[in-house]
């Protein structure tokens, strides 16, 4: 069934109900052979260069591509696990006022331990793979970096190139790494906490904000072309071509496979 | 100069040893395991941080070595922008992150004088707050 993701702003509080009670089962259910960890497992993994010495997950082209896969997995197992194929996930436009952190959807607390409401260890959430040693999921909004501003988002969605050589995080002229760097990487320290960390997806926050990302690249595939994912041949050494398969996911999970989100199941409202 | 001779220069240099002796000695002064065994590099550091111990070692590019109260955290030199605070320019450099850090590089600056590790240091102290590291945090990895 396809499924609107909607904006946090505009969801319904039977909505987010609906999408935490889905996070909270799937900590402790697996679903289509995967379960939540194995989320965190993946990032904590396909962070790193693979030893085929591919970087597939940040500071490459792959960036985005491989972040809409995963999101598109996760969307599927939380349907699965609740039986609700309605169940999509939403995004945070972090430029507006409507804030995730709230005592009705992603907790409240927001300045270190959450220490109890949702997201809490008495709620059902646990640490995966902490690399600060504590059984709360930890939060410092605003502490270490400002939002982007929506002046900001439009600099970044102006650059014209997709990606180009070296293809890491040095590039200057490049939508994929200027979007990465200061947008992503920006709101990854802004929340703080766990969000800051290699094993960024023991914050759900780390969904609403992906979500605002992968809407971010289809915003500028609309306006640039669908089908304009750098590099396009099968040599670029280092990095995932338009049509290599992207690890983890399963044979002919590329790029290419990935540019247009109609027959991924989803839109943006 | 390689990071080799560098670190030969900056290790065994006549001025280099002044400085070693009197990191040793601050070092001393602290609580807990021994300092690190001589000679140290004279950017070494063993002291504390808002009650934390911060302890790095200088050992070349990649090489580096960070403890935070005893718990080591790998680091990960990468190629990448930064935005200077005052709106200009961005610019290449080679920075560290961790596990903590991942997604806010410290810039690592060469020369003797450079305190790029004693910086990231006190970020990973800030954002840790009251908690240790965790296992995880000595864990690797290649970028
Ligand atoms: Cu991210």
């Amino acid at each position: 069934m396809a499924v609107v993701r909607k904006s946090i702003a505009a969801m319904t509080s039977a909505e987010k109900i609906t999408f935490v009670n889905a996070l909270r089962r799937f900590k402790t259910t697996s679903a289509n052979g995967r379960n939540y960890n194995w989320y965190i497992d993946q990032h904590i993994t396909y962070f790193a260069r693979t030893n085929d010495n591919i970087s597939h997950a940040h500071q490459s082209p792959s960036f985005f591509p491989w972040h809409r896969e995963y999101l598109r997995l996760l969307e599927l197992d939380l349907q699965t696990v609740s039986g609700n194929p309605a169940v999509f996930i939403p995004y945070w436009d972090w430029t507006g006022s409507a804030s995730p952190f709230t005592a009705d959807f992603l907790g409240s607390i927001t300045n270190g331990s959450v220490s109890s409401g949702n997201f809490s260890p008495s709620w059902g959430w646990t640490m995966y793979r902490s690399s600060i040693a504590t059984s709360f999921l930890q939060r410092r909004v605003g502490q270490n970096a400002s939002r982007p501003t929506a002046a900001q988002v439009n600099t970044v969605q102006s650059y014209t190139v997709y990606d180009q050589s070296p293809w890491n995080a040095s590039v200057s002229n490049s939508y994929r790494n200027r979007n990465e760097i200061e947008l992503h990487n920006r709101v990854h320290n802004y929340v703080g906490g766990h969000m800051a960390t290699r094993e960024a997806p023991n914050d759900p926050a780390f969904w609403l904000h992906h979500c605002n990302i992968d809407r971010l690249w289809w915003l500028w595939q609309s306006s640039r072309g669908i089908d304009t994912y750098q590099p396009r041949t099968g040599f670029t050494s280092g990095v995932v071509d338009n049509n290599e398969t992207m690890r983890p996911f399963g044979a002919g999970r590329t790029p290419s496979a990935v540019r247009d989100i109609t027959p991924l199941g989803y839109s943006y409202a | 100069m390689n990071d080799i001779n560098r670190r030969d220069v900056l290790r065994y240099g006549a001025a280099g040893a002044v400085t070693a002796a009197t990191a040793l000695a601050a070092g001393q002064a602290l609580a807990g395991p021994k300092p690190i065994p001589l000679p140290l590099d004279p950017r070494d550091f063993d002291e504390l941080y808002k009650g934390r111990r911060i302890r790095g070692r200088l050992l070349g590019l990649g090489r580096d070595e960070l403890h935070i109260n005893n718990k080591k955290l790998a680091l990960t030199a990468i190629s990448t922008l930064f935005f200077p605070e005052d709106g200009s320019e961005p610019y290449v450099a080679m920075g560290y992150i961790s596990a903590i850090n991942h997604y806010d590089p410290v810039e690592i600056v060469e020369g003797r004088n450079q305190d790029c590790l004693k910086k990231l240091s006190r970020k990973v102290v800030d954002i840790l707050g009251d908690l240790e590291l965790g296992d995880e945090a000595a864990k690797g990895h290649q970028h």
